[in-house]
């Protein structure tokens, strides 16, 4: 890895350190507990994956891996994947209070010790999807699958990250402020993270040249009820019930 | 029904009306000029590289073909071009422009959800701003699979999501305020238009092909190269927006 690439890893294991200790450590609980796989902010009950049972799976940014511990109660094999280890040591507590294990590993997604062609399906809901180097990380989620294996990952919408202000955590406006044409790699006021924000249609050339056909991109509406998200401030929930705040993409590896 | 052909009637009506202000004058220009352009910032094939590298002995279909000066780059190119297109005023142009060039192929007056051309008979089927925005996609795009080949590969192109999202009802250019909602995406007459337009989201582009057996390639969006002007005619958007966020994208998929 480049010195550049392990500064990034390092700044977002930082980042996600802080916002275990504010957020994600207190919310695993609530997350591993409920059965029910969602997508996104605003609760999208997954329609997309189907039945997951033994099929081998590696979620890509698990973070407390509570994605993970919902698939491994519908059957799946999950291995959670994530460069975080206070996220990863929340996974552990969770594993010992709900009796469900599986293995947990502290990589970066842009480089996974696991072998290839060994997944029915990989994941990455809001982990290496936003926070990892595409160029590095789907390279990684096409050589660990199988032929005909799926991926399914999540990330803030193109349209959102257009309409997003320069300062961390502050909500989306209804106005393109920043170009599409730019660097994909986004640093924010205020965070000290790295985000990668790519258009649909560097989405898709990136796909096809690792191998995968796209099955779908669902472009997610905030349900009637849902509410603004309590810690993620970003996408209001009026706005994401006009405009897709969060794309979820379903591909299959060739 | 009766809605379908109202919608192609009034298209008729409109393309009839504009290629008495601006394409039957510009038909001459369009089809000499000697590359491969893609829309208003007249952008070179080559710097897309949307087509096929050569065309050469393909059968392409065009649908929504206009005054046909696409279809004649590909033809003097080496493919043997049907254009197909629902306008006869427009028609009436590619017509004289053939007996003007020489360059001759088919033309085919019907609309883009309905064309009289047989299954499975062509290598390439591409919509420059045709059926491709001036067609019901969930009737014009299983036209496109059906007339396709396995192996066949369906290029159009067409305004981006984002130009529907931030174009003002009525006059003036597409601005940065998003004016209307993205969810319900589908069919629009504009403000003092004449006819109808179906603009789709990504999302939906792509479960409509991969429902009609067509497996996404590509999505360009495009951006216009260093020296480009405003368009003259089509004045809905402007350089300096382009050059931010793509105006205009091009769609790749192939027929499973």
């Amino acid at each position: 890895m480049s010195s550049a690439e392990n500064e990034r890893i390092a700044a977002n294991v930082a980042q996600w350190t802080r916002t275990n200790a504010e957020f994600t450590d207190r919310d695993a609980e609530r997350q591993w507990r409920d059965p029910q796989v969602y997508w996104g902010e605003f609760g999208t009950r997954d329609e997309w994956l189907g039945d997951v049972a033994g099929l081998g799976v590696v979620e890509l940014g698990a973070g407390t891996a509570y994605f993970s511990a919902k698939l491994a109660r519908a059957g799946a094999r999950p291995i959670a994947v994530d460069p975080t280890p206070a996220q990863l040591e929340t996974a552990r507590r969770m594993q010992r209070e709900t009796g469900l294990h599986f293995p947990l590993v502290e990589a970066p997604a842009e480089s996974v010790p696991l072998p290839d062609a060994s997944f029915d399906l990989v994941i990455s809901e809001y982990g290496a999807s936003l926070w990892a180097d595409p160029e590095r990380w789907l390279p990684e989620a096409a050589r660990l699958l199988r032929p005909d294996g799926r991926l399914f990952f999540l990330t803030m919408s193109t349209l959102a990250h257009l309409c997003t202000p320069d300062e961390d955590n502050q909500p989306i406006v209804n106005r393109l402020v920043r170009p599409q044409f730019g660097p994909w790699e986004t640093r924010w006021e205020g965070y000290d993270g790295a985000e990668f924000h790519l258009s649909h249609g560097d989405w898709i050339r990136l796909l096809r040249a690792n191998g995968f056909v796209i099955d779908a991109l669902h472009e997610l509406q905030a349900p009637a009820d849902a509410t603004t998200h309590e810690y993620y401030l970003v996408i209001p929930a009026d706005w994401a019930r006009r405009w897709p705040g969060e794309d979820l993409w379903e591909c299959r590896k060739t | 029904m009766q809605e379908d052909v109202d919608t192609i009637a009034a298209n008729i009506a409109d393309w009839t009306q504009a290629n008495a202000e601006h394409t039957d004058a510009s038909a001459e220009k369009a089809w000499a000029h000697p590359g491969i352009l893609w829309g208003v910032f007249a952008i070179p094939e080559e710097q897309v590289g949307a087509l096929p590298g050569s065309v050469d002995g393909l059968d392409v279909v065009e649908l929504g073909c206009g005054t046909a000066y696409f279809g004649s780059w590909l033809q003097r190119r080496g493919a043997r071009v049907t254009g197909v297109d629902p306008t006869p005023a427009q028609l009436a142009t590619a017509r004289r422009m053939m007996a003007k060039t020489g360059i001759e192929f088919p033309l085919v007056e019907a609309p883009g959800e309905a064309v009289p051309l047989p299954d499975a008979a062509y290598d390439l089927a591409v919509s420059e701003y045709g059926a491709s925005l001036w067609a019901d996609p969930y009737r014009w795009i299983p036209e496109a699979a059906r007339l396709l080949r396995a192996g066949g590969l369906l290029v159009f192109l067409v305004n981006s999501t984002l130009v529907y999202l931030c174009a003002p009802d009525g006059e003036g250019v597409v601005g940065q305020e998003l004016q209307r909602e993205q969810f319900g995406m589908y069919r629009i007459r504009w403000d003092g238009a004449i006819g109808v337009e179906y603009h789709l989201a990504h999302g939906d582009w792509i479960e409509l092909l991969h429902e009609n057996g067509l497996e996404v390639e590509a999505l360009h969006e495009l951006r216009p190269q260093p020296g480009a002007v405003d368009p003259a005619y089509y004045d809905f958007v402007t350089v300096e927006w382009a050059e931010k966020w793509p105006a205009e994208e091009i769609w790749v998929a192939r027929k499973t």
